[in-house]
């Protein structure tokens, strides 16, 4: 084998005020035209990985750094960022943060211009680039008008125009809808094709990178593993030791006792193997589960939430909501997917009176929002926005969460009791006086749910709850949500993550273009699986495992319980 | 005072140039709280800012301010008056952190209002940066002809400095440790030899008081006893005081602060980058 | 959303070169400075209308018409308070009045005929230092994006009680602590990734820097400049004759 393109030495790395180091001795090498996957939990090291390709670190940040980055054989101490940009190309997760332009040509420009690479090259390259991502036409858009898919792409192609050889995207797609994923993706696919660049993508979404030459999966700043893709995928345990979302059909065989290397990866390999091995459901069980979702919808309570064609239309004339009918009963659990833009937050957002309908009517406990006001709907429906850094101001958890009580009126004794409560809910007991702005993303989520808990309010709204949190996260704050839903909450959640409507909701409402394309219970929808996929929603792998079986299921779980020996 | 310079050879400096002025012109925005005199002054909630930018961001929140506040004319009104809008926000964000650190000489210099000293500190360099900030435009103004500086002055002079004592020490409290933690405070990210080194500090900080309050009572008593705003007691006597102002602001320096930061990072523990993701 | 003044119409003072527009902007500041009559104050401020008619963005008038007014009865009120309570006042507050109200006239033609964009660039073509202009244009991309953001975090902390428009003053400024810090905290945290993203992308890597782009300076900017440096050069002898003064 040639000289690998990035070879990656006993690499150390402490942020300044850090104790603990966030690369621990970290050695990988990767070759020309390789496509490396990383992977791990949220403070794996995985972004610190990525910026030591380039040399920001050791340069940008005071750190400590120990071991060598060497990218073509030149250690990354011996020159200027400016000089590693050429070769590696970085891509960061959150988009807004890396376009600076006034319009979408001028942003594919800028990195060349920094170059001083000569008008007529820039010229070529812009179109050239644009075409590669997909968004010709868009020259003269400003950045801000565009989708968060497409503002992704452009980010790509802005640094595409730099024409580096290794390429380093870091989690491209957490923060988009599935429509603006599936197009970074097909970007990410076509760029592994070519021999002469070199591909690193950090990845949280594992049934993305089967792709993949190699994954290196990243624990606690160390490699836990660095070997090809299919081999990792298949080892269910070592990723979930990782903290990484292991495929669910891989998980189901592991689950039976199936040997790692005998363990198929996708719903196509899955039914393979199924067969073969003369496995069959059990049609009796699956009965049962279908039974048990209708027993729960007789359970539920009095309607809460009762909207009757509603229309929305935004000052602008833009109309974001036709039409829609929606009754939500009390102790429901209950998801709203769709695309970015198809109107699902306009919806709940008329469920506490942030906006108000233009036709129809939305009435909360028998009486029409509009009566109400946004304070006292807000004490009976909650509702917690998709970014935690949007609601939080305070020096202190316990200030924080007393907010809503404190704003409402109530006695210190009492505000107290519900801080205590709140923070009980989300397992954030003790941490009153921590600063929340130093908590993890996924505390500060909770944080955000705490302080909307301790009005207790009968309605809990969560828009994307899910975003920018690794598996265990994700995992942990959905616990939560279903542990208030079994005790009497009803839960609305607005989110991108299908296996999180699998897993957790009982009933799920597809909006596209402001109108319902789907209602019904979780099994029924994804059922559905040509109509999603029309709508560019794609059920999770064990959805349309099952789905091929024809027996709906919705977790690997229920997958284990229909499951029978033949 | 040639940090206003050198900052800019710093990526973080002219992104946080970019992000404060960014925020500034958009708060003023869905907050536009309510008119004195549409176009020229309101009561906006903004105003807390410039201080609160230039003792955290040091001279990129002085030209935050600045940017900031020009930006806010563009999405309503550009006029030869925002020249001097310009010119008094820069100042508005330079003066508090010099001031600052010549209050805090050979002491913590840490920009924060923890304890009531501080507080106070706060409040003093909020009133002195408004009534220049204040000064700077009510002259301009006056030079143009179109007002008496008395009554420009009044106006922005109250409201920059109400709205920046009421709000500004809590915004600063709730911000000062992220920055920090962030490693964003301006004496973290120049070098010493970045920032002026200051000279007779002491004095420069008696100069600048004087300097500011003979622009105002020049100001406003050569504005009541002449009909003509262009008066050249006005024209001349406040642009000699403000001269002095400026004069005062390089002799405060600043790199004292910077390097107690750098004495301070010798020791172990002090948080600089961490990273959320 | 979108605060900007800018009127995409199609009309040859749109595809002025920025630069020019800007000489205009302060020729006409000027030209507004050179006499305090209400006569001539009215024919430039009836120039700059005309002009503005040319342009197709008198439709924006109507936008900053209160403030138009609203300064006006300001300023007549003023000077005659200042100007001795007598008829000189009121005439001198009215060419004031008239003085003020072109410039925010002439302001809102200058904003409403050229993209914040070209306003970047223009000063990066008049010698202002690259880092300045970007410094700039940057905040003036990013001022819709955190507008909005300040919409939303008002959205969130209204679902959550908070009511802005009770108590008095003081209670009213300190209510906007819980919008301001959200505010604040959610863009100054991207600071570090926005400055990797710029240094990953060889921001201040050369010294030398090429542009996009190209200056398309045309006849029309010629003749526009023309003119106006013949309506300078007449206000200025008018003025040196003796008139108006």
């Amino acid at each position: 084998m040639a000289e690998p393109v990035i070879r990656i030495e006993d690499l150390t790395y402490r942020y300044r005020g850090q104790r603990e180091p966030a690369l621990d001795g970290v050695s990988l090498e990767v070759a020309e035209g390789e496509f490396v996957v990383v992977m791990g939990h949220s403070g794996a090291g995985k972004s610190t990985l990525c910026v030591s390709l380039n040399g920001l670190i050791p340069h940008f940040f005071r750190g400590r750094m120990g071991g060598e980055v060497r990218i073509r054989g030149r250690s990354t101490r011996e020159g200027r960022v400016g000089e590693f940009a050429r070769e590696v190309g970085l891509v960061f997760q959150d988009f807004e943060a890396q376009l600076f332009s006034t319009n979408v040509a001028l942003e594919v420009a800028f990195g060349p211009e920094n170059f001083a690479v000569e008008h007529d090259e820039m010229v070529r390259r812009v179109k050239e680039v644009l075409g590669q991502v997909r968004l010709e036409g868009f020259e003269n858009r400003q950045p801000a008008t565009l989708s968060g898919g497409q503002k992704q792409r452009l980010a790509i192609a802005s640094v595409l125009a730099i024409e580096p050889r290794i390429l380093c995207l870091d989690e491209p797609t957490t923060d988009l809808d599935p429509i603006g994923k599936m197009g970074v993706f097909e970007i990410a696919e076509e760029l592994e094709e070519r021999e002469d660049v070199t591909l690193v993508i950090v990845e949280h979404e594992t049934e993305e990178t089967l792709d993949a030459d190699r994954i290196v999966v990243l624990r606690d700043g160390k490699i836990a593993a660095d070997r090809p893709a299919r081999e990792v995928l298949r080892d269910v345990e070592l990723l979930e030791e990782s903290r990484v979302m292991p495929l669910p059909v891989a998980r189901f065989f592991k689950e039976r006792g199936i040997a790692i290397e005998e363990r198929p990866l996708t719903p196509q390999e899955g039914l393979e193997e199924f067969k073969r091995r003369g496995w069959r459901v059990d049609a009796e069980r699956h009965q049962k589960l279908v039974a048990a979702d209708e027993a729960r919808e007789k359970d539920y309570g009095e309607p809460l939430i009762e909207v009757e064609n509603l229309t929305h239309r935004y000052p602008n004339g833009v109309v974001a909501l036709e039409d829609v009918d929606l009754t939500v009963h009390q102790g429901e659990f209950l998801a709203i997917v769709g695309q970015n833009g198809s109107g699902k937050t306009t919806l709940v957002k008329h469920f506490n009176g942030l906006l108000e309908p233009t036709e129809g009517s939305v009435r909360v406990g028998g009486v029409e929002t509009v009566k109400q006001g946004i304070r006292r709907l807000g004490e009976r429906v909650g509702y917690v926005f998709q970014n935690p850094d949007h609601q939080i101001f305070s020096d202190t958890v316990a200030d924080e969460v007393s907010f809503g009580p404190r704003i409402r009126g109530l006695g210190e004794t009492e505000i107290e009791e519900r801080v205590k409560e709140a923070l009980a809910a989300v397992g954030l007991e003790g941490r009153e006086e921590e600063d929340p702005f130093g908590m993890t993303k996924g505390e500060r989520q909770r944080v955000a749910v705490a302080s909307v808990l301790a009005v207790r309010p009968e309605v809990l709204i969560l828009d994307e709850p899910t975003t920018g949190l690794d598996y265990a996260e994700q995992q942990r704050m959905m616990e939560l949500v279903r542990r208030l839903n079994e005790s009497g909450s009803t839960i609305i959640i607005v989110t991108h993550a299908m296996w999180v409507v699998a897993e957790y909701a009982h009933r799920a409402v597809v909006i596209k273009d402001g109108r319902v394309a789907l209602s019904g219970t979780v099994r029924e929808v994804f059922s559905h699986e040509e109509e999603l996929r029309d709508l560019a929603l794609r059920p999770p792998h064990i959805v349309s495992f099952g789905n091929a079986l024809g027996y709906p299921v919705v977790s690997v779980e229920e997958m284990l319980q229909i499951t029978g020996e033949g | 005072m040639k940090e206003i310079f050198t900052m800019w050879r710093h990526t973080q400096m002219v992104v946080l140039v970019a992000l404060s002025a960014a925020i500034y012109a958009a708060v003023l925005i869905p907050f536009k709280g309510f008119a004195i005199v549409p176009g020229f002054i309101e009561i906006r909630p903004a105003n807390a800012f410039p201080v609160v930018f230039g003792l955290l961001f040091g001279p990129a929140g002085a030209w935050g301010s600045a940017i900031g506040n020009l930006i806010g004319d563009f999405f309503g009104t550009l006029t030869l008056g925002s020249i001097g809008g310009f010119v008094g926000n820069f100042f508005l964000g330079l003066l508090p952190y010099k001031v600052w650190g010549a209050f805090f000489r050979g002491r913590n210099m840490e920009t924060n209002v923890d304890t009531g000293k501080r507080l106070l500190a706060y409040v003093a360099v909020t009133v002195l940066a408004s009534a220049v900030c204040a000064a700077i435009i009510s002259w301009w103004i006056a030079v143009l002809g179109l007002y008496p500086f008395q009554v420009f002055f009044a106006l922005i002079f109250f409201n920059n400095a109400i709205i920046g004592g009421v709000i500004g020490p809590i915004l600063l409290y709730a911000f000062y440790p992220r920055v920090k933690r962030w490693g964003l405070l301006w004496t973290e990210i120049l070098e010493p030899e970045e920032v002026s080194a200051s000279r007779l500090q002491r004095i420069g900080n008696l100069l600048v008081w004087i300097g500011t309050i003979g622009a105002v009572v020049v100001g406003v008593f050569f504005g009541l006893s002449s009909k003509n705003p262009g008066t050249p007691g006005v024209v001349i006597g406040v642009a000699l005081f403000l001269i002095v102002v400026v004069i005062a602001s390089l002799m405060l320096g600043g790199r004292e602060q910077v390097e107690a930061v750098e004495a301070e990072e010798e020791e172990p523990g002090a948080p600089r980058v961490s990273r959320a993701r | 959303m979108d605060p900007s003044l800018y009127l995409d119409r199609n009309t040859w003072v749109h595809r002025l070169d920025p630069r020019t527009k800007m000489l205009l902007l302060i020729a006409t500041f000027v030209l507004a400075f050179v006499f305090l009559n209400p006569v001539y104050e009215l024919v430039i401020l009836a120039l700059v209308v005309f002009f503005g008619y040319l342009a197709k963005v008198l439709s924006n008038l109507r936008r900053i018409r209160f403030i138009l007014i609203v300064i006006a009865i300001f300023t007549i009120i003023i000077w005659f308070i200042f100007g001795g309570g007598n008829l000189g006042g009121v005439i001198y507050g009215i060419s004031i009045a008239i003085r003020i109200d072109i410039t925010i006239i002439a302001g809102m033609i200058f904003l409403s005929t050229t993209r914040n964009e070209e306003v970047a660039i223009g000063l990066v073509r008049l010698g202002i230092p690259y880092r300045f202009g970007f410094a700039v244009s940057t905040a003036l991309r990013l001022v819709p994006t955190i507008a909005s953001t300040g919409l939303t975090i008002g959205q969130a902390q209204r679902s959550r009680g908070l009511d802005l428009d009770s108590g008095n003053l003081i209670e009213r400024i300190r209510k906007y602590v819980p919008l301001l810090v959200p505010v604040f905290v959610s863009t100054i945290r991207s600071t570090n990734v926005f400055s990797m993203a710029l240094e990953s992308k060889g921001f201040g890597a050369s010294p030398k820097r090429t542009f996009y782009l190209q200056p398309t300076i045309s006849w029309r900017d010629g003749v526009v400049l023309a003119v106006l440096v013949a309506l300078l050069v007449a206000a200025f002898v008018l003025r040196a004759i003796g008139f108006g003064g």
